[in-house]
């Protein structure tokens, strides 16, 4: 196993932290500078990558979730409330939505206990189908089936929306970053590996389960919030659409599930083929079926993702040159 | 007094039903031990295979069942082929998304090539319905409920009386020995795929005519059997038949004697589906499930 590789190597933090600096400033940069195309484009890119980064952290402490329209959804909602029920305005009311999908989120992680792998899979499943229903039936919060315009006096302006999102995409992926030279990432990974295990070494399973979880759901939620004042209509159906939980899983599993850069990588890449697909048919049925056929792929043929099959065709290239320093200290 | 007599005669009768949708995918999963996430969408084409049948032909839903149910099985042996074949050995949460991607791919496609409208299927007995004092008795559910038990039967028959069926009541009991007695497992996994196939096809092609057929209809039904099985306890037939009639009772009982229940009622499935999960991961009849 060279399981410790998947973090990169620790001389890249400098360098890394150069490529978040420049990819902030772009998130800026770019809705500033362009079209409302570029601004569309910029909040769909920041919301696909957080969304990618969301489930990859939990699918790390194994945790597979299929059900991540419930954080995005309590996100949209709780947004969409503060804003419409207290006049909160759009950057404060993203506060209330990450703690909504953060306390959910934990919620889940102590009453599913120590269910695993598929069982947690049904259950986030479950979850997710369960608050659209329970969203249709409470009109008096929800708006019903009919849905809910947000306060347009408060809303801002689309520009502001994209750099939020963008700007919340690199620090998410930052703070994954950091994270992942932290013991917090170890933990999680011996967690997945066995948990029986972990539990030997002295990691108190329910605790990181907790942490990660809920720090995935503030995620999740985070674009939700963001996305409802951009979009300005929520309907339980559009907080709570099994699209977000494919658009979730499909980017770490596309770019390479378990690392740094596959669930960034799989999530532009994601929206790419989407935006293609989009040219190309022009109707929304085939972008589910084309994730659904990038899910098949994927799976069959590059288990790794994007990023570990890049990694694994470099691998000769990389090991020639460490040979070569080798060589070169031997004589 | 009627009103609950009523809704125990309609929780017995729908429980027929999802008897036959549950069963499908307990038995795919006791065999195989994978989920079969695109279990919806076999659904979904038996649906339209009946649908076509008698919209096309003129051939009544349950006479076309039979080759509905073979042509959705045949269709499933190619998916199997050509894609979970290679991933039995992955860790399930790789034939999990595979399955899911399958599902999404038929579902889009079957709405791009069939287009999104509901359509319905009308039968000579799909709109009448017969009284009992004061209970009132639709001849179509009379008709999935008779059906369904024939098909139950048939398959316990098949799986305790015949080669076949005991040999794959052995690899779902244990794969290693099983082997070990000259079983060819695969051929099993694929048989039980197959089997889950037509059983999902079959349960369609009768929702043809109590239900609306679209090509998303498929995803709360997979929801429903989900809840059967997991409240069963996966992979024990008594348990799903069980856990059927429960679900029934259940969806039911909220439809009449909660206010607004028809809408409530979409969502027991879920509440039960995440109660036993959170309370009795095993389910009432199931064998422990590996939790680690």
């Amino acid at each position: 196993m060279n399981a410790n590789r998947e973090s990169g190597s620790p001389t890249s933090l400098p360098i890394a932290l150069l490529c978040y600096g420049a990819a902030a400033v772009a998130a800026v940069a770019l809705p500033l500078a362009g079209s409302p195309l570029a601004v569309n484009l910029m909040l769909r890119a920041g919301s696909i990558v957080m969304l990618a980064i969301s489930w990859n952290l939990a699918a790390n402490a194994g945790l597979i979730s299929l059900g991540h329209s419930t954080f995005w959804g309590l996100g949209s909602y709780a947004a969409l409330l503060m804003g419409n029920r207290f006049g909160w305005p759009f950057l404060p009311s993203i506060l209330p939505a990450m703690a909504l999908g953060a306390a959910v989120a934990a919620l889940l992680a102590v009453i599913t206990g120590r269910l695993r792998g598929i069982y947690f899979a049904i259950a986030t499943l479950a979850l997710s189908e369960g608050l659209r229903v329970i969203a249709v039936m409470l009109p008096d919060l929800t708006g019903g089936g009919a849905g809910l315009f947000i306060d347009q006096t408060l809303r801002p302006e689309p520009r502001l929306t994209a750099i939020v999102t963008a700007l919340g995409a690199v620090c998410f992926a930052l703070l994954a970053h950091l994270l992942s030279r932290t013991p917090f990432h170890y933990a999680c990974r011996a967690m997945r590996n066995n948990e029986h295990a972990s539990q030997m070494l002295g990691i108190n399973p329910l605790r990181f389960r907790i942490t990660v979880l809920a720090l995935s759901g503030a995620i999740a939620a985070f674009a939700g919030g963001v996305n409802i004042w951009y979009g300005g209509f929520l309907d339980p159906d559009i907080g709570f659409d099994l699209h977000i939980t494919i658009l979730a899983q499909i980017g770490p599993i596309l770019g390479g599930i378990h690392t740094l850069a596959g669930p960034i990588i799989g999530g532009l890449a994601t929206l790419l083929i989407a935006e293609l697909t989009r040219m190309w048919f022009g109707e929304q049925g085939y972008s589910l079926l084309v994730y659904g056929a990038i899910l098949i792929v994927s799976i069959m043929y590059m288990p790794n993702g994007i990023y570990g099959t890049l990694r694994r065709l470099c691998a000769p290239w990389t090991k020639r040159r460490a040979a070569a320093k080798t060589a070169l200290v031997a004589s | 007094m009627s009103m609950l007599l009523q809704c125990l005669v309609d929780s017995i009768l729908l429980g027929g039903l999802y008897s036959l949708m549950a069963v499908g995918l307990s038995l795919g999963f006791g065999v195989t031990r994978i989920i079969n996430f695109a279990y919806g969408e076999f659904i979904m084409l038996g649906a339209y295979g009946a649908f076509f049948c008698s919209s096309l032909a003129g051939i009544d839903p349950l006479i076309a069942l039979p080759a509905v149910a073979i042509g959705v099985a045949l269709f499933a042996a190619i998916v199997f082929e050509f894609s979970l074949r290679r991933v039995l050995r992955a860790p399930a949460i790789n034939q999990i998304l595979l399955l899911f991607g399958v599902g999404l791919v038929i579902q889009n496609l079957a709405a791009i090539l069939w287009t999104g409208d509901a359509r319905s299927v009308e039968t000579p007995y799909s709109l009448t319905a017969r009284e009992f004092g004061d209970i009132n008795v639709p001849d179509g559910r009379i008709v999935t409920f008779l059906v369904a038990t024939v098909l139950i039967a048939a398959l316990l028959w098949w799986l305790h009386r015949t080669e076949l069926g005991r040999a794959i009541r052995a690899v779902a009991q244990n794969r290693d020995a099983a082997v070990l007695m000259g079983i060819n497992v695969m051929r099993m996994y694929l048989l039980s795929f197959m089997l889950n196939a037509a059983l999902g096809a079959a349960t369609g092609a009768m929702a043809s005519f109590l239900l609306t057929v679209t090509p998303f209809m498929g995803f709360p039904m997979l929801i429903k059997s989900f809840a059967i099985v997991v409240l069963g306890g996966l992979g024990s037939i008594p348990g799903t038949l069980a856990g059927a009639f429960l679900l029934a009772f259940a969806e039911t009982a909220v439809a009449y004697y909660v206010p607004d229940g028809i809408g409530w009622a979409e969502g027991v499935a879920f509440a039960v589906l995440l109660g036993v999960l959170i309370f009795r991961p095993r389910g009432i009849l199931g064998q422990a499930v590996e939790v680690a």
